[in-house]
């Protein structure tokens, strides 16, 4: 079964003079982790976006686990940890973890059972008290997941799940993910370190400027920076 | 979990997060309560100076100087200096008129000259030139009057004049003492501060993503808009009980004016509701305008002391001249501390203070249409 299918998605930015995704098409299997990769401006974010009920307005069909994505409540099979770390700092870990559990819809009872269960997986247990402002920026990239698996999604959707971390935190985000892939979690990784995805990832789709230009199984990649730069050409993306 | 115990959770989550990250920040806290505290407390003490001299009638400092040493000039200079209104003052040694003045001893200078009997010189006053002019009429009209019965041989001129002219001024209902104009003033200035701390932080959570993420669940735009209106709602209404305290409690006991709270203090509850509820209008008018927590802290701060500047907050409404006073109309800040002053000053009824609820409540009908035209949420 198809955890995300996203059939000829289009859309455009108000004032933008192209699309930011054009007939846009991407499925990921249930229980797989892909990789999603593009150099800046391919759509990655754009189509988290969409995909997580954020940008109205475009055209196609997005279906999570085969339900469309016009009730939101359909939202509730998704886990996201956006780009930027979208946690309250005035708040604790575990504030931000009850907050988020209740928009979620988990009861008082759950949110605690389910914070523990986050705040072990992500390594934060003994700073669950601590205000987020005080933590590095590793603790709050860990906190961001740890936000995102709380309601104990289906179909997780990373965007660049370990900018600007220590090898130390991004190493324990790669284990977690494998754990919780190997759970049966089916995950959706954007990023745009190579390694990252060679080593998590069964799959991969690569897009560049709204059109998806590559997909196919990781096993047949042999390097997969080469095959990125073939594909997306070297010349510098400042957009 | 059902919708309605779903929606209920969502909403006390909601606030109680937008109750914490503000308690949490000293800086709101130090706007929201200590500046308006502060300014009721120095500003009270500065007024009682003002109404002490407007209302209450300081006394007239002079100097008295009788070159005649007549009986009549020696009468005149009695009867100046036992006046109620007056304080004697002596002259310093080698100090003319125009080093008193500027030097602030006296406000004016009486010389009862050689020749005052035989009716050749009359008395001479020096006024202080910057002496205000309610004061300079007050002290010619008493000096006269004095020389007049001296003159005539009159023992008491007042008590003759009573039978033609008596006063029959109301009690006075316009003017607020200084606790009365402090108090609402400086709670109604801060209560529309509430704008920067809630557009600030509406747009600092649309920098960071964490609204974007809110929106990623499952939760009503509308619980949204409530959720972050409701506490800063609930908070404008705690601001006002604390300024309120403070005024009865703490600034009545330091200055020499009481608090009162009129005839009908219960009509402080509408009054406050509807003004708390424009303060939160201009709040949410301000986070739709801006497009950063540095442009809505600008726009609040400059808009909240242009509104205390042209409504009586700053200078009380019957002291400013006509165009101003027309032009207070124009701030919300007006109408609230009217509504008020109508309840502690002057015992209106309801349905006086009623014109001025409207009004605030149009005030914030029109800011809650243009924000909710404007905002982006993303």
């Amino acid at each position: 079964m198809k955890a995300l299918a996203v059939s000829s998605v289009t859309f455009s930015y108000d004032g933008a003079p192209q699309c930011a995704l054009n007939n846009f098409s991407i499925s990921v299997e249930e229980g797989r982790m892909q990789a999603f990769l593009g150099p800046n401006g391919a759509g990655k974010s754009t189509l988290m976006r969409i995909i997580t009920g954020q940008l109205r307005g475009y055209s196609g069909e997005v279906l999570i686990y085969g339900d469309k994505m016009t009730d939101r409540s359909a939202l509730i099979s998704i886990g996201y940890a956006p780009q930027p770390i979208s946690l309250y700092t005035a708040l604790t870990a575990r504030e931000n973890l009850r907050f988020f559990g209740a928009m979620a819809g988990l009861s008082d009872e759950q949110v605690v059972l389910r914070s523990n269960i986050v705040l072990e997986q992500t390594g934060l247990t003994a700073h669950s008290e601590e205000t987020v402002i005080t933590f590095s920026g590793g603790m709050q990239r860990r906190l961001n997941l740890a936000v995102a698996l709380l309601h104990s999604p289906k179909l997780l959707l990373l965007d660049e799940p370990t900018v600007g971390v220590d090898p130390q935190s991004r190493n324990h985000i790669y284990n977690a993910l494998m754990e919780l892939n190997t759970a049966g979690m089916t995950i959706l990784l954007s990023t745009h370190i190579m390694e990252e995805a060679q080593r998590l990832c069964s799959s991969v789709t690569l897009a560049d400027r709204g059109e998806v230009i590559f997909n196919g199984p990781m096993s047949e990649i042999d390097n997969l920076e080469k095959l990125f730069l073939e594909k997306t050409g070297r010349g510098l993306r400042d957009e | 979990m059902g919708d309605f115990k779903l929606i209920f959770r969502q909403l006390k989550e909601l606030i109680r997060k937008e109750m914490l990250i503000l308690l949490r920040d000293r800086q709101t806290i130090l706007l929201l309560f200590l500046m308006p505290v502060a300014l009721i407390f120095f500003l009270s003490l500065a007024m009682e100076g003002v109404w002490a001299d407007k209302l209450t009638g300081r006394k007239i400092q002079l100097i008295i100087e009788n070159e005649s040493q007549s009986p009549k000039a020696n009468l005149l200079e009695e009867k100046i200096k036992s006046n109620k209104l007056i304080q004697p003052v002596d002259r310093p040694h080698g100090v003319d008129n125009d080093q008193i003045f500027a030097d602030g001893k006296a406000h004016a200078v009486i010389t009862i000259p050689k020749g005052f009997d035989e009716g050749d010189k009359p008395v001479e006053m020096y006024f202080d030139p910057v002496i205000d002019a309610g004061y300079k009429i007050a002290t010619r009209s008493l000096i006269t009057s004095l020389t007049v019965e001296v003159v005539m041989g009159i023992d008491n001129l007042e008590t003759v004049v009573a039978g033609l002219v008596t006063e029959k001024t109301k009690p006075n209902k316009e003017f607020p003492s200084p606790l009365q104009q402090t108090v609402p003033a400086y709670a109604i200035f801060a209560m529309f501060f509430i704008a920067i701390p809630m557009s600030v932080g509406f747009l600092r959570e649309k920098k960071d993503g964490t609204l974007q993420r809110l929106f990623t669940y499952p939760v009503n735009t509308n619980l949204v808009i409530l959720g972050k209106i409701i506490p800063y709602y609930l908070i404008n209404i705690f601001q006002f009980i604390l300024m309120l305290l403070v005024g009865v409690f703490i600034m009545s006991h330091i200055i020499s004016f009481s608090f009162h709270l009129g005839e009908h203090p219960w009509h402080m509850l509408p009054v406050t509701l509807v003004v708390a509820a424009a303060t939160t209008g201009f709040g949410v008018l301000v986070a739709s305008l801006a497009r950063t927590p540095e442009q809505s802290s600008t726009l609040a701060a400059t808009g909240a002391i242009l509104m205390g500047v042209f409504g009586g907050i700053m200078m009380p409404h019957v002291l400013m001249p006509m165009v101003m006073k027309k032009l207070a109309m124009i701030s919300p800040m007006y109408w609230a501390h009217q509504a008020y002053l109508d309840i502690f000053l002057r015992d209106a009824a309801f349905v006086t203070i009623l014109p001025k609820l409207i009004v605030l409540t149009l005030f914030a009908g029109i800011c809650f249409y243009i924000a909710g035209r404007r905002v982006q949420w993303m």
